[in-house]
């Protein structure tokens, strides 16, 4: 992938942060008690409620996506800022790909197992 | 002999934190980079601390809603303490401050709000920083110590 496009995907994931990000803490912070919003039962926007309702665990998946392009792409801009070389950029950009396919699997699987609590 | 590449590494990081003759810009671009690694932090974090809820990295079919319910509250009780709160707050700070400002790189990075091209004259200021970055930049810096103010009356004023 060409930089121009990574860095595209840097600002278009950053905003897409804004927007379900907000949604997220708008759940738990705006729409009554922190500390009710923060009970794993109990009321419309406690941690079992949001992962069970799919349209806030679809935000939750979202957000996961973004933040962790977002992030991860962040981290290998710092690194080839503070030290340059094709080998050292195609390493970073490799290990830091690997990171997060393996952190986007891990995540995912927290939303669904947490989506299917028995 | 340490290896030249993690001096080189470890002079590049070190430098942020040696804010000798920083400009305006030169603070925006090192708090952006802090930040976003302080709430990469967070997010890490985030992601074992609610990845151990419905099991941790040995489980991967469904589980007991009870003992998802007990981790929960063993961790919630762990967090509970104003270390943990004081750095929430600090993290709630980093994430206003990185989105505002972020948003004011994006804007940019689209050719918005660019300053006009000039003669460099003493004190070389940087041309490139319009007034209405300048006060996007501030209005960051507000919106996250406001954030810092409310998280503070979310965590300590109850």
């Amino acid at each position: 992938m060409k930089e121009s496009s990574r860095m595209l995907l840097h600002y278009v994931t950053g905003l897409g942060i804004v927007v379900v990000g907000f949604v997220h803490l708008f759940t738990i912070f705006l729409t009554g008690s922190y500390l009710q919003n923060l009970s794993f039962y109990g009321g419309p926007y406690s941690v079992l409620a949001v992962y069970r309702n799919l349209i806030l665990a679809s935000t939750l998946e979202l957000l996961l996506l973004f933040v962790d392009y977002h992030a991860l792409n962040g981290i290998r801009v710092i690194l080839i800022e503070f030290h340059q070389g094709a080998a050292w950029e195609r390493g970073v950009s490799w290990i830091l790909t690997v990171a997060g396919i393996l952190l986007l699997i891990y995540g995912t699987r927290t939303i669904l197992l947490a989506n299917s609590l028995v | 002999m340490v290896n030249p590449l993690i001096s080189e590494l470890k002079r590049a990081f070190t430098g942020w934190f040696i804010p000798y003759r920083f400009n305006l810009e030169k603070w925006a671009y090192t708090l952006q980079r802090i930040s976003g690694i302080a709430v990469t932090g967070y997010f890490l974090a985030h992601i074992v601390e609610t990845g151990n809820v419905v099991g941790g990295l040995a489980v991967w079919a469904p589980t007991s809603t009870s003992m998802a319910s007990d981790v929960w509250a063993a961790t919630f009780q762990f967090l509970d303490n104003p270390l943990f709160d004081t750095g929430l707050i600090v993290i709630g700070f980093m994430l206003s401050f990185h989105t505002i400002n972020g948003i004011r790189l994006t804007l940019t990075e689209f050719g918005l709000l660019q300053g006009k091209p000039s003669r460099p004259d003493y004190p070389y200021e940087p041309k490139s920083l319009s007034k209405v970055q300048r006060a996007l930049f501030w209005v960051s810096i507000l919106f996250a110590a406001g954030t810092a103010v409310y998280a503070f009356h979310v965590l300590f004023g109850a």
